[in-house]
């Protein structure tokens, strides 16, 4: 049986797009056209398909009222001051009895793993290298990559890239990632991060599955 | 939820790959370029070899600001240790400063910019972008400067120094606000008022290099002196290089006085009494050196001859006998005078002093009689004696200053509280706000500086800034979420000072000045911002001009502009190498008697004090000048050329302060005299002490090496070693009230009450309790306070904190310890406060 090498494109590129909404969520507050577009009738189907439940507020409060709230929410959960949940590798993986700081040894890994892909770091990116947000950006950089190659049926650079993703994920992304939403789930006040926590672990379960399958392949 | 499957997972990537389609995802990701991948491509491993940097820059723990190196390591700061070519420090560094990784990576720091959501001290914030911050700010202090009331914006700095001290004046300057609060008079601010009086400057080192005898007075030199490092080891090496003797008079037996020759225990508040006791051993023994006597003042008579001033001095002290300074302070005679006469006979003496001496009701005059002990031995300002400090003299660019320059009369205590405050009243800031009578500041900003803290009765400076009315518009820049930024209306992410450039200028106790700057060995960490970079936000969108716009630019300007740096190859030497001195200099020594020219224009000698000054300089006439004469003449100290010093100008000791002075040490002060207070130093009781009860005990308060006061708590290096502060009692105090080691006790004073636990030890004197103040945090992140987060339930951001072994987070004496002032300084009366202990 011959490649379907559009199936296997358009795998490619959902996956992207999965990644490309988590990033966007972890990254910073919701902007209002992101809630708009959030509460659209497409992607509210598909949050009722899964069983998402946002809230009725989520969707008949004012979009700048959601905003407001969900700014708060989402500096009191990932930014401060004081305690929050630190969302970086460095801060939830230990290595060489170094743990529980920023910019630490994980840190400098992602950094160079992300770098030795020929990306870098944009001047108007302030976080830290390790933010959850970027490595889900950088997922979906890699798997939009890989749909290109796809397109152009070069298996090799497909095979490839898929190696590479797994490689990520197996040392970094699937290593923290389910400590750090279940924080989320337990700390979040109002459904919004909770609801989207347990999506990504979820994905990230279905990941992680695929990568197991893959390997058995 | 439900389980995703390949179906919904179709779905969910439709959804949210619409969204990125239209744009709305996030406006700019954090990664640019393209991927590139190639099989057998670049290889990635973290075993590999690493980049490795060694950086030179300064500490920022403590004062002491010490150079150092600066290693990172794959863009990571991974140690710190000191600068091997400093000659201040000769490459060492405290624990203090190695800990100072913490500050950069610890998960509780402030990163971006907070706007306060909730009410004051609810803990509701937003993150907002440094436009929005800025704007903010800039929408108070614009009505401010449009109404001609620039005084209505105060500036509170705790820790500034070297540019980041001198940027920020700058910026005042330019925006023309006074209103700038410090901090030092809760610090050691008595001791700069009392050298002040006398040498017409301030901040003493000591020459242990060369020293042959040295005694302390109330200074923990080995655990938290402001020149630590650099002076600490010097002594140190004496002690054991030259069997060099220490004598440390202490109320405690302090790791100093545990190191010291001998630890004489003494009561509160007696160390001036001691001393001028050790001066009446040395004048009636006739011990003393007449060397200094000709630039000493003791008496109303500028032109006194020197039997007349060793017959005032004698009269001065003749009723400071050794025998009643026994019965005051509990030190023996005999061992007053052993050890006076042991310092008066040595080649070379150095006597030291600090919080314990002057913190107190006339702590400056304490200070005044450790400068007469020093002076009558002939031991200020010579080789192997006590030294006035020399520091680096930066030279730094300057903006336009204001024309409209005000400044609200609420940093120098209430009317009538302090007669000197040259370094402010600063623990009466917050209480003056509240009061109101001399108005209050629209905008408050904090920076590096945690009054609700810091101060006495800290309670109160919390209430103030957590109400509105008296304080309108807080900012506050920090790193940390801590007692004082929880009440701000804006905080701002400050840098940590191994993200920053600065010049700096601590004293060299070899007496040659060192040059050293700060450079970031690192970037700063999220959107963290130098305060000079938002200075010059700020500036413009107000319309100020600055002759800078980054702070490296101004630390590049300052060391182009300062000769002997610039030469040496200015900017770029200083980031390769860090420090600079001038080889070619020697110590200071004897500065006093260098003689000066005095045939310049405009110069001539005033006869009733024997200073040569300029008149034309001064702005007035010959015949004002002389009908007036130097003390008449407003302004007539800055135009001092020298002091006649028996026929021969010499440079003497130049009135460089606020206070009006000859050229010699005043140590009869008419200022002193003029403002009520005794014009040469004495023995003053405390007062509160005079009416203690039976029962009552005296409250000390003291630092501990691993601790700055308020900025180190979150450093969990530091909080693993000492995060508790059980109150010291001696063991006959203890068990009069059935107290026994380890016991819950009761402090209460008239200002509140505090639960501890008595640490029962012979290393304190009976009817005291000694509790260091930097535990008790309510904030400071986890480490610091104990608390996960500043919200019941919040979360605990760092991981490493399962690893806590230690529950106890101690408790903050400062809430049972009011806000009073030595009348004399401003200097708060740390030392003075009278409780009661009982078991709880």
């Amino acid at each position: 049986m011959g490649i379907n090498w559009k199936e296997l494109a358009d795998n490619a590129k959902s996956r992207s797009d999965i990644y490309g909404l988590l990033s966007t969520v972890f990254r910073e507050e919701p902007s209002r056209d992101l809630i708009k577009e959030m509460r659209s009738p497409r992607m509210s189907e598909t949050f009722t398909g899964l069983g998402v439940e946002l809230g009725e507020r989520f969707y008949t409060d004012p979009e700048s009222k959601v905003a407001e709230e969900l700014a708060i929410e989402y500096t009191r959960l990932f930014v401060g001051p004081g305690s929050h949940i630190s969302a970086h590798e460095s801060i939830f993986s230990e290595m060489d009895g170094d743990m529980g700081g920023l910019w630490g040894v994980k840190t400098v890994e992602v950094k160079k793993f992300i770098e030795s892909t020929g990306l870098d770091y944009g001047k108007g990116f302030t976080g830290l290298p390790d933010h959850i947000s970027v490595e889900l950006e950088f997922m979906q950089r890699l798997a939009d990559w890989e749909t290109d190659m796809w397109h152009q049926r070069d298996h090799e650079q497909s095979e490839y890239c898929l190696t590479v993703q797994h490689q990520f994920l197996e040392q970094h992304l699937l290593c923290w990632v389910n400590q750090f939403c279940d924080a989320v789930v337990d700390q979040a006040e109002i459904p919004f991060y909770r609801i989207m926590a347990e999506l990504t672990k979820q994905y990230m379960e279905f990941e992680r599955q695929s990568i197991a399958t893959d390997t058995a392949a | 939820m439900k389980k995703l499957n390949r179906r919904n997972f179709m779905k969910l990537a439709a959804g949210g790959g619409s969204a990125l389609a239209a744009g709305l995802g996030f406006s700019q990701g954090a990664l640019a370029g393209s991927i590139k991948l190639q099989a057998g491509g670049r290889d990635f491993s973290p075993t590999t070899e690493k980049e490795l940097q060694a950086i030179p820059t300064a500490c920022w723990q403590c004062v002491t600001r010490d150079a150092m190196m600066g290693y990172v390591e794959d863009g990571r700061l991974v140690k710190l240790e000191g600068h091997p070519d400093s000659i201040r420090t000769l490459g060492k560094l405290c624990a203090k400063g190695q800990a100072g990784v913490n500050h950069v990576y610890f998960p509780d720091r402030i990163l971006y910019p907070m706007l306060r959501v909730g009410k004051r001290g609810e803990h509701k914030w937003k993150r907002v972008s440094w436009d929005e911050a800025l704007d903010l700010m800039a929408s108070k202090l614009k009505p401010l400067l449009d109404a001609g009331t620039p005084e209505l914006f105060m500036y509170q700095y705790g820790r500034h120094k070297g540019s980041q001290s001198s940027i920020m004046h700058d910026f005042m300057d330019a925006f023309g606000s006074h209103t700038i609060g410090t901090h030092t008079s809760v610090c050691e601010g008595p001791k700069w008022v009392g050298q002040e009086s006398l040498w017409g400057g301030m901040y003493d080192n000591w020459d242990y290099d060369h020293t042959d005898f040295v005694v302390n007075f109330g200074s923990n030199q080995f655990e938290t002196h402001t020149n630590h490092i650099p002076t600490s080891q010097r002594l140190i090496s004496a002690m054991v290089d030259r069997n060099v003797p220490l004598y440390t008079f202490d109320v405690r037996l302090s790791n100093t006085a545990a190191k010291s020759t001998e630890w004489i225990p003494i009561n509160v508040g007696m160390d001036g009494l001691v001393m001028l006791s050790m001066v009446n051993v040395i004048m009636n023994e006739k011990l003393f050196r007449k060397d200094h006597l000709k630039y000493m003042r003791v008496s109303p008579d500028y032109h006194a001859s020197d039997d007349e001033k060793i017959a005032a001095i004698k009269e001065h002290v003749a009723k400071f006998t050794p025998e009643f300074a026994a019965k005051e302070s509990g030190v023996p005679a005999d061992k007053i005078k052993q050890i006076a006469r042991g310092y008066a006979k040595a080649k070379s003496a150095c006597l030291i002093g600090y919080r314990g001496t002057v913190m107190h009701y006339h702590g400056a005059d304490q200070e005044r009689a450790a400068m007469l002990l020093s002076a009558i031995t002939n031991n200020l300002d010579r080789k192997g004696g006590r030294v006035m400090g020399v520091g680096a003299g930066w030279k730094t660019p300057h903006s336009p200053k204001a024309k409209v320059q005000k400044g609200l009369d609420i940093v120098n205590g209430f009317p009538g509280e302090a007669a000197f405050p040259t370094h402010q009243v600063s623990q009466q800031n917050l209480p003056m706000i509240k009061d109101g009578q001399n108005g209050r500041p629209k905008v408050y900003w904090s920076s590096c500086n945690n009054q609700a803290f810091i101060n006495g009765n800290n309670k109160e400076a919390e209430a103030v800034l957590k109400d509105e009315s008296l304080i309108p518009f807080y900012v506050n820049s920090n790193i940390v979420y801590d007692e004082s930024s929880q009440y701000a209306d804006l905080i701002l992410p400050d840098v940590t000072y191994l993200e920053r450039w600065d010049t700096e200028d601590m004293v060299s106790p070899t007496g040659v000045a060192e040059f050293y700057i700060r450079q970031p060995l690192i970037k700063p960490l999220g959107e963290a911002k130098d305060q000079g970079e938002i200075f010059a936000g700020l500036a413009k969108r107000l319309g100020i001009k600055l002759v800078y716009s980054t702070k490296e630019e101004y630390v590049r300007q300052a060391c182009e502009m300062t000769p002997g740096v610039k030469e040496a190859g200015g900017f770029e030497y200083m980031k390769k190498h860090g420090v600079w001195h001038d080889k070619n200099a020697k110590p200071n020594f004897g500065f006093y008697e260098a003689k000066v020219d005095v045939s310049g224009d405009g110069v001539i000698l005033d006869e009733k004090t024997g200073v040569y000054w300029n008149y034309k300089k001064a702005g007035v006439s010959e015949a004002e000048a002389k009908s007036k004469g130097y003390l008449g003449v407003e302004g007539a100290k800055n135009a001092y050329v020298a002091q006649d010093i028996e026929g021969t100008p010499r440079k003497a000791y130049p009135p460089n302060t606020s206070f009006v002075k000859s050229g010699l040490l005043d140590f009869y002060s008419d200022n002193f005299a003029a403002k009520g207070f005794p014009p040469f130093p004495t023995y003053t009781p405390i007062p509160e002490h005079q009416k203690m009860g039976k029962d009552d005990l005296h409250l000390t308060t003291y630092k501990v090496a691993v601790h700055t006061h308020s900025r180190t708590a979150h450093c969990k290096w530091l909080s693993e070693i000492k995060h508790d502060n059980p109150a010291w009692i001696n063991s006959k105090t203890a068990a009069d009230r059935g107290i026994k080691d380890g016991d819950r006790i009761k402090v209460s004073s008239d200002l509140g009450e505090i639960t501890t636990t008595a640490h029962v030890t012979e290393g304190i004197i009976p009817g005291i309790i000694a509790i260091s103040h930097h535990f008790g945090r309510q904030q400071s992140g986890i480490y610091g306070s104990g608390k996960s987060s500043p919200t019941p339930g919040g979360a605990a951001a760092d991981p490493d904190a399962k690893n806590m072994w230690w529950d106890k987070h101690g408790v903050h004496p400062n809430s049972i310890i009011p806000n009073s002032s030595d009348p004399i300084s401003g200097g708060q009366r740390w030392m003075d406060t009278v409780v009661r202990v009982a078991k709880a």
